[in-house]
């Protein structure tokens, strides 16, 4: 779809106005924080949209690294690629966490 | 809605609590695989207020209890002098789900609140030896009392959990990977709270009043719960006090084995840390796929699929340590 918004363009606008226009209005302890948790979702799919990051591993790498674990069978490697892995995961899903660990 | 069963429950209450007066219920901030509603009744004693937890939709693992059982389990703990809140009743058809009646205590129980706000800070001084005398106590519950509690290999219990999100997680199959090439010798088994950590406590400027949250109770290894509230989940952001963000780990373990006579020290923690970080891995995988598979639609279970990668990292942060 080449027309805009994109995609992107577009969870990012709805991200603003439940953050701007809804959460302001909300009273409720337990809905302010299910509207924090959406945001929180959006944030993570438009951080996937923007994403020009490359897979480290493909899904059919991830499964056969993950059989061959299971097995026992644990390439000497892993360790160090499993770090890549799930440090990009967590720039999408929660960079600031990564944070936690400097 | 409440009106479809609210009255009927009400009058039931009235005739079980011989209450001169119930008044309207409402719905409180609660888990996410069950309700939480609130009532007032009076009785010739004065105000009782109290807490009715409803079946919602699914259950988070498939291991959990049944709100009968998590019930029975209270009613021991209550028995044994564990400070819960009061049980009263277990009602088996409550607008067509089952629901349990016990005491609603006062108190802080978000995580975040526990270990920053300054007014809870000599809680928090308090914390690390009070969650070890109760879980001492927990630890020291009569099986025969909760024949019900089953018990299950760790291990096998979190593979098949994760064979059932039918998606590759490699980070958490080191995880079980490590767990099963250095498995400890096993300590006999106790009855075990099976979630216990901030989170899961009432908190007070005092510290500790109430555990709460029985429904993944056990019997297992007693390490299991002693090393929960460690796992970085639960430190709620404060990671250098390694025991739930409120305080350090040697007082309470310390406390624990003066009062239990078990010998653990802090080293035997880890594995089951490790163990901690993949069973919430796992845990936040499946609570998503309650979403994913229309059992419960959330937007605040769907999110955990995408928040395990911090369990995950945690996990590869602790086996990096010890490789």
């Amino acid at each position: 779809m080449r027309d805009r918004p994109s995609a992107s363009e577009l969870v990012e606008a709805t991200r603003e106005f439940l953050e701007q226009e809804v959460l302001p209005t909300l009273a409720d302890q337990r809905l302010r924080f299910r509207a924090l948790v959406a945001i929180n979702a959006l944030g993570i799919a438009q951080r996937e949209l923007d994403s020009e990051e490359p897979e480290v591993l493909s899904t059919e790498e991830a499964a056969e690294l993950a059989r061959r674990i299971r097995g026992g069978d644990v390439p000497e490697d892993a360790p160090a690629l499993l770090e890549q892995e799930v440090a990009a995961k967590l720039r999408i899903a929660s960079p600031r966490y990564l944070d936690r660990y400097r | 809605m409440v009106s479809e069963w609210g009255d009927e429950l009400r009058e039931r209450l009235a005739a079980l609590l011989g209450a001169d007066e119930v008044g309207s219920l409402w719905l409180l901030a609660g888990g996410a695989s069950k309700e939480a509603w609130a009532v007032d009744v009076r009785t010739a004693d004065g105000e009782l207020p109290l807490l009715v937890r409803r079946a919602a939709g699914g259950v988070i693992h498939t291991d959990t209890l049944s709100l009968e059982d998590e019930l029975r389990v209270l009613e021991a703990a209550h028995e044994a002098g564990v400070r819960v809140p009061r049980p009263y009743a277990y009602l088996d058809d409550v607008g067509g789900r089952e629901a349990f009646v016990v005491e609603r205590v006062e108190g802080e129980t978000i995580g975040r609140r526990i270990v920053r706000n300054p007014e809870l800070a000599a809680a928090r001084e308090a914390l690390p030896r009070q969650l070890a005398d109760e879980l001492a106590k927990v630890h020291a519950l009569a099986p025969e009392a909760v024949p019900f509690l089953r018990a299950r290999d760790v291990l096998e219990r979190f593979e098949v959990e994760l064979d059932s999100v039918d998606e590759p997680h490699p980070a958490i199959e080191l995880g079980l990977r490590w767990l099963r090439d250095h498995r400890p010798e096993p300590l006999d088994p106790v009855v075990s709270h099976g979630d216990f950590r901030i989170g899961n406590v009432v908190v007070s400027e005092q510290g500790l009043e109430y555990l709460l949250d029985w429904e993944f109770a056990h019997v297992g290894d007693p390490r299991e719960d002693v090393a929960w509230p460690l796992v970085r989940a639960w430190r709620f952001g404060v990671d250098e006090r390694r025991l739930g963000g409120v305080g350090e780990v040697e007082p309470y373990l310390e406390r624990y084995v003066e009062l239990t006579g078990r010998s653990i020290d802090a080293d035997d923690l880890f594995w089951w840390e490790v163990l901690g970080n993949v069973k919430w891995a796992t845990g936040a995988l499946t609570q998503s796929r309650r979403h994913l598979n229309r059992e419960e639609r959330s937007v605040e279970l769907a999110v955990l699929g995408r928040l395990a990668a911090e369990m995950e990292y945690e996990l590869l942060h602790l086996l990096e340590a010890v490789s």
